[in-house]
């Protein structure tokens, strides 16, 4: 616990609420593109459009964990502990997607 | 002198003892890997759903129910039997999610998901202000945005509630969906219900910090690292929505 206070903050608590207001308005900015977005496409059902939206969310995600949940100021040791399992994710959903075209395909 | 070679020393061996190699508190550590670990069950369900909704062919568009136009008396029937509700077809979420309270027989697609979004970014940011004041050992300051994000979690639970009240006077049960594929009625209660369980267990932690707050706990202790802790598990829960707003709503 004594070297807590060592490890925390850098920056002065102004930067940092000045980073939470921006990161809040780049969130709401992000959801209203979402949701314009959903109804400029709403007629196409390509599988880029579902990827679109997927990235707008892996965006969203970053700025949540980096400033709100403070990892972008954490160490490096301990963002890659967190991050490189998450990767298994997108091999579940890979195999997945191929098993639900099969899936489709036999019913 | 003696000084540098120390910090070199220090540096070369991270994972040499002495100090922690994450340079973060047990508790804080140890809420990362509990987070982690909810991460892959919530990936699991998103992952799930993903699997169901593309085993079905892709939604018929809409063209016949415009955003702000009066909608039939009885919608969900009409759009059976016009043919944009059946069994083998995934439903368009816009016809699903079309209501909004007090306002009734108008059609108002994703209005009332985007204003849940929203209370739920923003109950974020009270939280991270609260985390921000806790540094600055504000405890009047950090009290105040712990009561404003209790707030902004109890008004989304409130919002999922009517959600849910809603989806289920309409018919929609685990094993009966009058809107489309029975799985896509299951998937719905199921996610968003572990979702919302979330929420509702992050409420009541947030209340019992409070109350250490305002008993002035931490103040003792001299630091509000519960409060961090306690915030960690918050956003993750908003970062959660996002991608359930994504796949539900969006998708």
């Amino acid at each position: 616990m004594e070297n807590h206070e060592h490890l925390e903050h850098t920056e002065s608590p102004k930067d940092m609420k000045k980073k939470i207001w921006v990161t809040f308005w780049i969130l709401t900015a992000l959801t209203v593109v979402d949701i314009g977005l959903y109804f400029m496409l709403i007629e196409n059902h390509s599988m880029w459009k579902n990827v679109l939206f997927i990235l707008l969310g892996l965006v969203k995600a970053y700025y949540i964990v980096s400033i709100f949940m403070h990892m972008k100021f954490e160490a490096k040791w301990l963002v890659n502990f967190i991050i490189y399992p998450m990767l298994f994710v997108g091999f579940l959903i890979a195999l997945m997607l191929i098993e639900s075209e099969f899936t489709a395909a036999i019913r | 002198m003696s000084h540098t070679t120390a910090l070199t020393t220090e540096k070369k061996n991270t994972w040499g003892g002495g100090k922690s190699p994450f340079s973060i508190s047990y508790g804080k550590l140890m809420m990362w890997i509990f987070l982690l670990s909810d991460a892959f069950t919530f990936s699991s369900l998103l992952v799930a759903y993903g699997f169901v909704r593309h085993t079905y062919p892709s939604p018929v568009a809409n063209e016949i129910v415009k955003p702000l136009s009066h909608v039939h008396e009885n919608f969900t029937e009409h759009m059976q039997e016009v043919g944009y509700f059946t069994t083998d077809k995934w439903p368009l979420p816009e016809l699903v999610f079309n209501h909004f309270p007090f306002i009734h027989g108008i059609h108002l697609p994703l209005f009332f998901v985007s204003l849940m979004t929203f209370i739920l970014i923003f109950s974020s940011v009270t939280m991270v202000l609260a985390v921000e004041a806790g540094h600055r050992m504000a405890k009047k300051e950090v009290a105040m945005y712990m009561v404003l994000t209790i707030l902004g979690g109890a008004a989304f639970l409130g919002c999922q509630a009517w959600e849910w009240t809603t989806f289920i006077t309409e018919g929609a049960r685990l094993d009966h969906n009058p809107f489309g594929p029975m799985a896509f009625a299951a998937l719905f209660f199921i996610v968003t219900g572990f979702h919302g369980f979330h929420v509702f267990s992050g409420v009541v932690i947030n209340v019992i910090i409070y109350l250490n707050v305002l008993a002035g706990t931490y103040e003792k202790r001299g630091h509000y690292e519960m409060v961090e802790k306690v915030g960690l598990y918050w956003h993750f829960v908003d970062l959660v929505w996002v991608f359930v707003f994504t796949f539900f709503y969006l998708i």
